[in-house]
């Protein structure tokens, strides 16, 4: 398998590499970064013979004080889980650690020599390793890195990964490539004071950029290195289902969210994408509707079922967008003791909107 | 502490108000007015004026918060000795015979000689309250210091904060409504639209055949001017209901079976039970019908779809005839609430089939079958209506009655719930 080769990498030099790139940033604030978003937008990015073809080699850390116990309790409201009493429930849904690195994975692509334009950039898939609880309160360090940039056959993907640290920990010891971490969880976490050990939570964000083509003397280059890159990056990515063949499950629970679905989730997350909370951007952006952010979803199925001890993992793969208002057909489906297979769906038109999978430690 | 001595828990009669489809005769009349009235009836039919009743439980589904003490309020209005204690209950559909079946055990117990069990519910007086973001606004207004504090609270207030919102009928954790989840339940165990139709049809008819026989002429009177359940079509016939479109279970399609003939209509209603220890119904020359000789409450797990969602009594009936040493076969009356008719077919499915009764009961065999001649013989919920928490009183009113005269015959009640609960009962001619 192609990927041995960056799994087998010595994590030293891996970490080596990693502290010359590393660059510190304060923590971002989104409504900024979607104003320069627009103004990104203007520029020429990904044109046929313009702009960059790579991605830019540097992982931005920045330190975040903890989520306040305000925020918790607005994403609890959102979700309608069991509070966060501070006794039996303190960790945090994985959903909301996605939340605060989200400015630092906007402030990423967002810089001049990202090579997609931020705005109509689609979420296409999310995976998550939950390592060890993130609670309420608790300051962390956020690393972002972007790879794997790849032609997709609507336009070019990206990973882009979030590696969530502990506060005192030395973030040029961690290694924040998408390298599937089931190969080492077990070792590294073993090793005392080793970067992996202080590792919270990891995750790898697929992007796609409608039309974007990556440049045509490299798109030979790219697209080998994206074949490789399509087993190292998002294996959500990857365990897509058929589309065409999709037969409903049988439903579990129905989900109906109302025009100010977005809207809501925005005030949660700060994420005021304007497809998410507005018909009339939405509909300039080229969606048929204001379309609910993807890791709503994410967290509605996940309520609940994250342990408290963290430990678990899990994939989201987004198709049709949820447009406002609209209802979701839901499937919680276990399969084993272990694992737990989610379907989303348009019940009307038996169309999915995703299929996800969480794996409990 | 000496073991107690276990007395029997006798079932005096009945008393309920017509059913009456919501939003029509009784849409100005709120649960306190149809609990008080349905009590003053009882107190009427047994005489019970100026008499201090042991305690007095009764419930409802959906209720106002100003009714915190809805059962105490509608006893000090009723001629009973205002020192009757009284609290209220909520089981969800199941509230009436929780209310029942808690009151018996404290007679047998002989912590009380006698009670008053049941319950009401109003769809057409249901509490509207206002938004989750609005009260949490006018909240921290409320806990502001300063006028400019108050202001600032008050400034988030948005529009979509003001749209009144009624009390959910979906269950909570999965957004989901009853109906849903019994289509999905109905389908997988592969319930008939014929079926239900039938059964619906039954219900109707045996319903309309007990009043003309006057078998409610004591377990009923009248309220504003109705007194027969409005819901009840005693001309209703196969064809018609088969004209009807589904109404859950869409998603379904061509296979979806549920109708509004063959789903209960959502009613206005109260019932209430009388009952007392033996000594307590002979000193006061009381009829005594039946006695309540068990009950068993039960739940399953249903959120991602394990069980259905009203298979509760499936389970509770199981545990409840081991303890008693019973079969479906010692029965003279089966009484299944007829949620929705496929709810009962479902149950009946499940005690017939031995993979069920093997797998999820835990038996060596299945359960057995229901002679449906013994079933819901005097109607049942599909042609009644069910006013959620009036359903037990009715049920436990109307069989004690028709097993009086029958010593020693038993009845079998089966009452589902939302959140996956369900409760089951015996009682036995006397």
């Amino acid at each position: 398998m192609s990927t041995e080769a960056v799994r087998t990498e010595p994590v030293r030099t891996e970490s080596l590499r990693n502290e010359s790139r590393i660059t510190e940033i304060e923590m971002p604030s989104l409504s900024s970064l979607y104003g320069r978003a627009a103004l990104g937008a203007a520029r020429s990015k990904l044109r046929p013979g313009t702009g960059a073809r790579s991605l830019p080699e540097r992982t931005l850390l920045a330190k975040h004080p903890g989520v306040s116990a305000e925020q918790a309790e607005s994403y609890r409201r959102l979700f309608g889980g069991e509070a966060f009493d501070g006794a039996h429930r303190t960790a945090l849904p994985s959903v909301l650690v996605h939340i605060i690195g989200f400015p630092v994975q906007m402030a990423l692509m967002s810089q001049d020599d990202f090579p997609l334009p931020l705005i109509g950039l689609v979420h296409v898939a999310n995976e998550v390793e939950h390592r060890r609880p993130v609670r309420v309160g608790q300051p962390v360090q956020i690393l972002v890195a972007a790879e794997n940039l790849r032609p997709h056959r609507r336009g070019t993907q990206v990973d882009i990964t979030v590696t969530v640290l502990e506060a005192g920990a030395d973030p040029a010891t961690v290694d924040v490539t998408a390298a599937d971490s089931t190969t080492t969880t077990p070792a590294a976490a073993g090793h005392a004071g080793s970067g992996e050990a202080s590792v919270l939570w990891r995750s790898v964000s697929t992007y796609l950029s409608k039309g974007a083509q990556l440049g045509t003397e490299n798109s030979q280059a790219s697209i080998s290195q994206a074949s490789g890159a399509e087993q190292v990056g998002s294996s959500a990515a990857v365990r897509s289902e058929d589309r065409e063949s999709f037969v409903p499950p049988v439903k579990t629970a129905s989900w109906r969210l109302g025009a100010d679905a977005g809207r809501a989730y925005a005030a949660v997350s700060g994420d005021y994408n304007p497809i998410h909370v507005s018909q009339l951007a939405a509909k300039t952006l080229g969606m048929p509707a204001a379309i609910v952010h993807g890791m709503y979803s994410a967290g509605r199925m996940l309520e609940g079922r994250e342990p408290e001890g963290a430990g678990h993992r899990w994939w989201i793969r987004f198709e049709a967008p949820v447009t406002l208002p609209g209802t979701v057909a839901f499937a919680a489906q276990p399969q084993g003791p272990k694992t737990v297979r989610f379907t989303g769906w348009n019940p009307r038109k038996a169309k999915r909107h995703f299929s996800a999978e969480l794996q409990l430690p | 502490m000496s073991a107690q001595n276990i007395r029997d828990a006798v079932i005096i009669g009945g008393n309920r108000i017509p059913f009456a489809r919501a939003h029509t005769a009784y849409a100005t009349a709120g649960n306190q007015d149809m609990l008080t009235s349905t009590l003053n009836g009882l107190v009427a039919r047994f005489g019970l004026q100026g008499e201090q009743i042991g305690t007095v439980a009764a419930g409802a589904v959906m209720k106002h918060s100003k009714n915190f003490n809805l059962t105490r309020e509608s006893v000090l209005g009723t001629p009973l000795d205002p020192k009757t204690p009284a609290f209220d209950v909520q089981m969800a559909c199941a509230t009436g015979m929780e209310a029942i079946g808690s009151m018996a055990n404290k007679i047998k117990l002989g912590q009380i000689d006698s009670a008053i069990a049941g319950g009401v519910d109003s769809i057409s007086d249901a509490p509207i309250v206002v938004t989750d973001e609005l009260r949490g606004i006018l909240m921290e207004a409320n806990r502001a210091k300063s006028v400019s504090q108050r202001l600032k609270a008050l400034a988030k207030i948005r529009p979509g904060h003001l749209a009144p919102q009624a009390p959910g009928v979906n269950e909570p954790r999965t957004g989901m409504s009853m109906g849903e989840h019994m289509a999905i339940t109905a389908h997988a165990w592969g319930i008939t639209r014929e079926e239900q139709d039938e059964l619906a049809l039954a219900s109707h008819k045996n319903l309309a055949g007990a009043y003309d026989r006057g078998f409610f002429d004591d377990l009923i009177t009248p309220f504003k001017g109705v007194s027969r359940d409005t819901n009840m079509r005693a001309d209703s016939t196969m064809e018609k209901l088969g004209k009807l479109s589904p109404a859950f279970g869409r998603d379904l399609g061509s296979e979806a079976t549920m109708t509004a003939a063959n789903s209960t209509a959502l009613t206005d209603g109260a019932s209430a039970v009388l009952l007392g220890s033996e000594e307590w119904a002979d000193q006061h020359d009381l009829p005594k019908l039946a006695n309540f000789i068990d009950y068993e409450e039960g739940a399953v797990d249903f959120v991602d779809g394990a069980e259905g969602l009203l298979m509760a009594p499936a389970y509770a009936a199981a545990r409840m005839l081991k303890r008693n040493n019973l079969s479906f076969s010692d029965f003279e009356y089966l009484e299944i609430h007829e949620a929705f008719a496929s709810t009962v077919l479902a149950q009946i499915k499940a005690w017939e089939s031995e993979e069920f009764c093997k797998n999820k009961l835990g038996l060596d065999s299945a359960l057995g079958t229901i002679d449906r001649s013994r079933l819901n013989v005097n109607g049942s919920s599909l042609a009644a209506g069910h006013p959620f928490a009036a359903t037990g009183g009715r049920i436990v009113a109307a069989l004690a009655k028709a097993l009086h005269g029958k010593p020693g015959k038993l009845g079998f009640i089966s009452v589902c719930a939302a959140g996956g609960q369900g409760i089951t009962a015996i009682i036995e001619g006397r």
